[in-house]
């Protein structure tokens, strides 16, 4: 622990009162973290675990100690290790501040706007970011909100230079906001009642949308064709394989028309986001292989008579039907209160859900579910060097602390802007 | 020579109208005066004098417009008109109370600044009144007298002060006839209605300005007013000694409504909602005398399971007791008139009446609500609602029993003018009959009802199966029938006309067949007619299907509700793991002793009996707690929660005067399922709209109780405060509401106090003066008492200490700003909610003496929160300020130990320090602490017992109690759940078979509103 210590004491004290840090270079040299609870996050727990990572590779994890060198160990001392938490549907860079409407670019103009991308305005400078990896969340999903048709997603590592630096995935994502059957209306303090959408202004948009991606499909057969409209060409990818629908809907009946129309139409993989009542068609979403991205699970039951707790329980209720999810922070507050994504992993545990398969739903299973779990998601040798080291359980907050953090076997730094105005008025206060 | 009949008549009507024995009236006459005062006798009717007394044989006599005589061997005048009522019934008429009748539709157009010396606020309408703008609306009027309506107390539902109603007559005539009583009533709601003035916003606001409206009243009244003309104060005033009507939307408005009414002395009759019901009790205690709808809730259509799931239990369970609300409210005592306010259909007045009376309500309580009560409610008892000598010549008469199946209202009487709707001279023409025509006898049957919907076919000569309709008129003794002449092997149409003889056994006279012939005919009755097949078979196995045994009233009504609220019980917590928050810290298997509402108390092993001395011991209930937490309940400063049509009222930028007490909902679920995250009170807060907001509610959430049991009792009054992006109104920054800037805050803030310190100063100079009256005998009259302004009156409790600041702030100048004001006017900030950039002036705070109630980690939700840290609540509890953690949302709200968790991870306060946060800390802020945030004897039972560590993400509530109630309780929470489940399975199944027998069902998702019952009226959210 103390060469790390050294080595992170350094490297921090370069970064003081810098009110952004600067992105970690490359690895250079190699390490190996000792003694850990291993969270390998395909839902395996190695106790006193040793992971071992070089040029940003992982090449040992294992209870025992690799027979290999390493420039700098680390000693866990008992702490937990994880890979780095990977946050889906997410508007991280799209938006700084919820009011102020200059500093905002989630949701364009338009209400099927397939080929606006969220890589095009993704602000790897947003302060919001370093706040949000402090807590181990290192990968996420950057998703334009809005209309039915929102746009386009990329998959970013939280620690960049620039774009470029921050892509994983490219635009891989197409997202659609279904059209409920019944919309909710009111405000938090009063929410409102359950209102049947005017069926009509409904049928028109689900027209439109069938239209459209009728027409897309259709040239998605003839690729080498003129340069297509700039709509149907961002649905290409969908048909292809290349692309994911990622497609939001919460109750029953929209879940059911939502993965039924991907189907008809021929889209090659969905993922349904929200999904509150997913349990209730677990059996259409396991025949159809959708998997899900779970809406916060803090927050409250969307109808009255629901069980109190029944948000809490739909990993496990999904889990115990066979529906492969993962975790979300979607919602009020999505940027900056996103580092609270471990505790909502940690609800999921307290509520019934096995721990090991609570880890693997911020993690893995995200990963799978953004078609980057070749290289991200699990510590396994071969894999991305992405993980962090928490000294006590990092799904609770009580214990998180992030000792740790690595992007691609990079040391990145922990610090931000708020740690730093804690240090700078905790000089001023002297406790009596 | 028939146009000058007609017009003879037509004035002949206008004048006769309101026969007094003396008339008297002022519009000219064109030619001879009708001075005839006729006398009409109503022989051998079963006569209904008032409800539940019946006179057979009886004979009602009237004079004119007013009954002289009713009884049983009653001389009838020669000079009467005399009608033979054989099988008839005589009703008085019935009394609408809740009318609209001849009332513009389109009130004037609202103004913000109404012409005139009225009231600044167009919501308060004291000079309207219905008698001057009732314009008679005959169609109205006879639809109204087709149910057999013969008065009518309406009044011009727009405002929250609605100025006086009238009864009318609905006789269609000149609206000085019409009216019967011009300024009946006085009327008030706690709707704005056409008002265009931003204030009030919010249903605290309309209650706020009717209450500050009733003392402005009283001292205008009391001559307090020198330089000041009100119009509306003044209307108001004189309408003191008139009944009052209050409209509620529902059983919470009712209950409202009579806490208002004990608070400024006043009974008011209200209309209510219809779910009176499900408050029964309450409602009852207030005692108050009701206008009920008749109107019932249509099911929810429940076809598809999916969409079912959206209709929520309290729904389900509405529309299968609304029909027996009535009965529930008059078993518990209380007294009601029935209006058809709110039908959507007209003719579904009698089916909702009867269903009432199926679902158990005696139908002499059905009838008087129609007709004696009203009356009475008008004092008017005399003269409406009964047939009795000086009563106003009202009635009906029926062919059956007023509430029975296949009554008919024939004729309504208004005053003594007589209005038919059926014929009732005609004979039964129903049954079969030999019809003899052209040398053949073909058969002839009439079905159908007897007054109505008659049907009448013919089968054609021997041989000919064919049936061909026929059309058949009956008026009087007259009869005709119209049909094919294929009937009779010929081509062309067959016209017969005739008379009834023999009660309609037998009928004849002449017809014209095809080719011009004439030719005699009869018709002799061979059989009667059968039962009569209406579709009221089918409606009267859904009545009987609704009339069955309904599921039990739920406190509260809704999901999570139960039939008995626990009580306070004694209860031994043992072996737990007990945050003490006090110098005792935490204790390991500790137990801890609940009797009577507090905790008993706190040790060792304890002996129930030896720590409680009562003479009869009580039934102590052991739990074992053994790997359990047991810690004070969660107190949270910072809640929305709970409450009614709008947390702001955003009209104003100083909203002192409206009081979030006021607005409690108490079946908000919310309440339970943050019951269930281990809150126990919280301070129920006006939103941040205004520089100065409103009232608080500090509440317990005592689950099950109505609204009026959960303001903790001796509790400090709070209030509100705003400062920054919210009410400088940032989002819409060319608004022109003053204030627009901080600095404008300032200023308002400091005008408000100055001038609340100059009302203070008025009162006390007015008390000292009366007092020095008062000691010498009164020998000068004591002045006129200043003006009571709510607003500045809670401004001038603050300045006296008597009231607390919590204040929604964030950043350090405004801070800053506020406590030096706060200084300057020599009080101290009790409390700085949000406050996220508390910990940048944390040593000022300490020193200004204010708490601090802070978010664990929000920021970046808008600029001026682009500085908040998490480590804020550690930072202020650094540097000795009172620090806790607050939700402001009621979901974060069941989450508040983690929330405090928090504090541990960012900064490193110690644990049960970071408890304290949201039990103790927060208890202080409101000054409750002698109370609630510790476990120690003495203290109320709020407690929670935790799964496992409080703070850490697995725990927990295991057990919540409030008041030493277990309100959330793992296994009373399985067993509800299984209730509603099994509540909601059977109502599903109740309202399937409804369905199928014809009820009328809705959209599982209403487009109306939140309030599933039965109507809504007004403008608030």
């Amino acid at each position: 622990m103390r060469t790390a210590m050294t080595l992170f004491a350094a490297l921090a004290a370069c970064l003081v009162l810098a009110q952004r840090p600067a992105p970690a270079p490359p690895q250079a040299r190699s390490v190996l973290i000792r003694d850990a609870q291993v969270h390998t996050g395909d839902g395996r727990l190695i106790a006193g675990g040793f992971v071992g990572f070089r040029n940003g590779v992982i090449d040992h994890v294992g209870p025992t100690a690799p027979a290999a060198r390493y420039d700098t160990v680390i000693d866990a001392a008992g702490g937990h290790l994880y890979p780095g938490f990977i946050l889906p549907d997410a508007t991280l860079g799209l938006a700084e501040i919820d009011q102020v409407q200059a500093t905002i670019d989630e949701d364009e103009a338009g209400d099927i706007t397939p080929e606006v991308r969220a890589s095009a305005a993704y602000n790897v400078d947003s302060r919001i970011i370093p706040t949000v990896r402090r807590n181990g969340v290192l990968i996420a999903q950057v998703v334009p909100r809005g209309g039915m048709v929102s746009g386009r997603s990329s998959v970013v590592q939280l620690d960049a230079w620039d774009r470029r630096d921050a892509l994983i995935a490219r635009d891989n994502g197409v997202h659609l906001n279904w059209p409920g059957a019944f919309a909710r209306h009111g405000w938090w303090a009063e929410p409102g009642p359950v209102v049947r959408e005017k069926a009509e202004e409904r049928q028109r948009r689900l027209r439109d949308l069938e239209t459209l991606f009728t027409e897309a499909a259709a040239r998605a057969r003839r690729p080498e064709a003129a340069p297509a409209d700039v709509r149907v060409q961002a649905l290409a990818g969908l048909f292809t394989g290349a692309a994911t629908l990622f497609v939001q809907a919460e109750q029953a009946q929209d879940i059911q028309e939502a993965v039924l129309f991907a189907d008809r139409m021929g889209v090659k993989r969905t993922v349904l986001v929200g999904g509150y009542d997913a349990w209730r068609v677990a059996d259409l979403l396991r025949d159809k292989r959708v998997a899900v991205v779970l809406r916060r699970l803090h927050s409250l039951p969307l109808r009255n008579d629901d069980d109190v707790d029944l948000p809490f329980r739909l990993p496990a209720l999904l889990h115990e039907r066979g529906v492969p999810f993962c975790l979300s922070y979607t919602g009020d507050m999505e940027r900056m209160g996103a580092r609270n994504l471990p505790f909502v992993a940690g609800t999921a545990r307290a509520h019934g859900l096995p721990p090991e398969e609570a880890v693997r739903c911020a993690t893995l299973a995200a990963a799978q579910v953004l078609g980057i779990d070749a290289r991200y998601g699990s510590l396994a040798v071969g894999k991305s060097a992405t993980l962090f080291l928490s000294s006590g359980d990092a799904l609770d907050m009580r214990t998180n602390a992030v000792r740790h953090a690595f992007i691609d076997g990079r040391a990145i730094a922990l610090d931000n802007v708020q740690e730093e105005l804690h240090e700078m008025y905790r000089s001023r206060i002297a406790r009596p | 020579m028939r146009s000058l009949l007609v017009l003879a008549s037509g004035l002949l009507g206008a004048v006769a109208a309101h026969r007094p024995a003396l008339a008297q009236v002022t519009a000219p006459v064109n030619g001879p005066h009708d001075r005839n005062v006729p006398v009409h006798a109503f022989v051998h009717a079963t006569v209904h004098p008032s409800p539940g007394r019946t006179l057979y044989d009886a004979t009602v006599v009237v004079s004119g417009d007013r009954i002289t005589a009713v009884g049983q061997g009653v001389s009838v005048p020669k000079d009467a008109v005399v009608h033979d009522l054989h099988g008839a019934h005589v009703w008085p008429g019935l009394v609408e109370p809740y009318g609209d009748l001849g009332m513009p539709k389109e009130t004037p157009a609202p103004a913000r600044a109404p012409a005139g010396a009225h009231h600044w606020n167009p919501a308060v309408r004291a000079t309207q009144r219905a008698a001057t703008r009732y314009a008679p609306d005959a169609e109205q009027a006879a639809r109204l007298r087709a149910q057999g309506v013969t008065a009518v107390w309406v009044h011009q539902a727009d405002g929250i002060v609605r100025g006086t109603g009238a009864v009318v007559l609905p006789a269609g005539r000149s609206p000085q006839l019409d009216v019967l009583v011009a300024d009946a009533s006085a009327h008030f709601s706690f709707q704005k209605g056409s008002s265009t003035d931003p204030y009030p916003s919010s249903l605290t606001g309309a209650i706020a300005l009717f209450r500050q409206t009733l003392l402005d009243a009283r001292w205008y009244a009391e001559g307090g007013a020198a330089d000041l003309r009100d119009a509306e104060l003044e209307a108001l005033a004189a309408q003191q000694r008139l009944p009052w009507v209050f409209e509620a939307r529902d059983r919470d408005d009712v209950l409202r409504i009579a806490a208002l009414g004990r608070e400024h002395g006043f009974r008011a009759i209200v209309r209510g909602g219809g779910d009176e019901y499900a408050r029964w009790p309450e409602v009852a205690a207030a005692g108050l005398d009701l206008i009920l709808p008749v109107v019932q809730p249509d099911a929810p259509d429940v076809r598809d399971p999916h969409d079912a799931l959206e209709v929520p239990i309290a729904r389900l369970k509405h529309w299968e007791l609304a029909p027996h609300g009535p009965r529930i409210l008059h078993e518990a005592g209380l007294r009601f008139a029935f209006t058809r306010q709110g039908l959507k259909d007209p003719d579904d007045w009698w089916p909702a009446l009867r269903r009432l009376v199926r679902c158990g309500l005696d139908s002499s309580i059905a009838i008087a609500a129609c007709t004696t009560v009203p009356a009475a409610y008008l004092g008017l008892q005399d003269r409406l609602g009964v047939l009795a000598t000086g009563a106003l010549a009202n009635l009906l008469i029926t062919t059956d029993h007023l509430l029975a199946e296949d009554n008919s209202v024939q004729e309504t009487w208004v005053a003594g003018e007589r209005f038919v709707h059926t014929d009732r001279g005609l004979a039964d023409v129903r049954g079969t009959y030999d019809l003899n025509l052209d040398g053949r006898t073909l058969r002839l049957e009439v079905s159908g009802g007897r007054w109505r919907d008659r049907k009448a076919v013919l089968q054609g000569a021997s041989g000919d199966t064919v049936k061909y309709a026929v059309d058949l008129t009956h008026t009087g003794e007259r009869i005709g029938l119209r049909f094919d002449a294929k009937a009779i092997g010929r081509a062309g149409d067959v016209r017969l006309n005739g008379t009834v003889h023999a009660d309609g056994a037998i009928w004849d006279g002449q017809g014209v067949l095809p080719g011009g012939t004439w030719a005699p005919w009869s018709a002799v009755r061979r059989t009667d007619a059968g039962p009569v097949k209406e579709p009221v078979a089918r409606r009267s196995a859904l009545d009987s299907l609704l009339a069955g045994a309904p599921g039990t009233v739920w406190a509260p009504f809704s999901a999570f509700g139960d039939t008995l609220v626990p009580d306070s019980a004694t209860i031994l917590f043992k072996g737990a793991t007990v945050w003490t928050n006090t110098s005792q810290g935490v204790l390991r298997h500790a137990d801890v002793l609940v009797h009577q509402g507090r905790v008993a108390a706190v040790g060792t092993a304890l002996d129930p009996f030896t720590v409680l001395t009562a003479r009869t011991p009580p039934v102590v209930r052991e739990v074992d707690a053994k790997g359990l937490h047991l810690t004070p309940g969660i107190v949270d400063e910072h809640s929305h929660i709970a409450l009614r049509r709008g947390v702001n009222e955003g009209g104003q930028a100083i909203s002192a005067e409206v009081r979030m007490t006021d607005v409690i909902d108490p079946d908000d679920v919310d309440i339970y399922r943050q019951l269930a995250g281990g809150v126990t009170a919280a301070q129920l807060l006006h939103g941040s709209a205004n520089p100065i907001g409103g009232q608080s509610a500090v509440v317990k959430l005592r689950w099950g109780l109505p609204a009026d049991a959960y303001p903790v009792q001796g509790a400090k009054g709070f209030i509100k405060f705003a400062l920054g992006e919210n009410v400088k109104q940032s989002t819409s920054p060319y608004g022109s509401r003053y204030p627009r800037t901080r600095m404008g805050v300032e200023q308002l803030m400091l005008d408000a106090f100055l001038r609340a310190r100059d009302h203070r100063a008025l009162h006390d100079a007015h008390a000292a003066a009366t007092a020095g009256t008062r000691a010498r005998r009164r020998r000068t009259a004591p002045p006129p008492a200043p003006r009571r302004d709510l607003e500045l009156e809670a401004l001038g409790e603050i300045l006296r200490g008597e009231r607390f600041i919590s204040c929604h702030s964030y950043v350090q100048s405004e801070i800053e700003m506020l406590m030096d004001l706060a200084d300057s006017l020599g009080f101290t900030v009790n409390t700085f909610t949000h406050i996220l950039e508390g910990y940048k002036m944390a040593a000022r705070m300490r020193e200004h003496g204010v708490a601090a109630s802070t978010f664990s980690d929000w920021w970046a939700y808008k600029w001026e929160v682009y500085e908040a840290i998490p480590y804020n609540a550690a930072l202020l509890w650094q540097a000795g300020v009172l620090t806790g953690i607050n939700s402001d949302d009621a979901e974060m709200g069941r989450r508040l130990n983690q929330e405090a968790a928090k504090a541990v991870k960012y900064g490193g306060v110690p644990e049960e320090e970071a408890l304290k946060m949201v039990t103790l800390n927060p208890a202080r802020m409101l000054r409750l602490d002698h109370r609630m945030g510790t476990v120690e004897p003495g203290k109320d039972a709020d407690l929670v017992l935790w799964s496992a560590h409080p703070l850490s993400i697995d725990a927990r509530a295991e057990m919540t109690l409030v008041d030493g109630r277990p309100l959330f309780e793992r296994a009373r929470d399985e067993r509800l759940r299984a209730a509603l489940r099994a509540e909601r399975e059977r109502l599903t199944g109740k309202v399937l078979a409804a369905q199928r027998l014809g009820a009328r069902t809705e959209s599982p998702a209403p487009r109306k509103d939140g309030h599933w019952h039965c109507e809504t009226i007004g403008e608030e959210p």
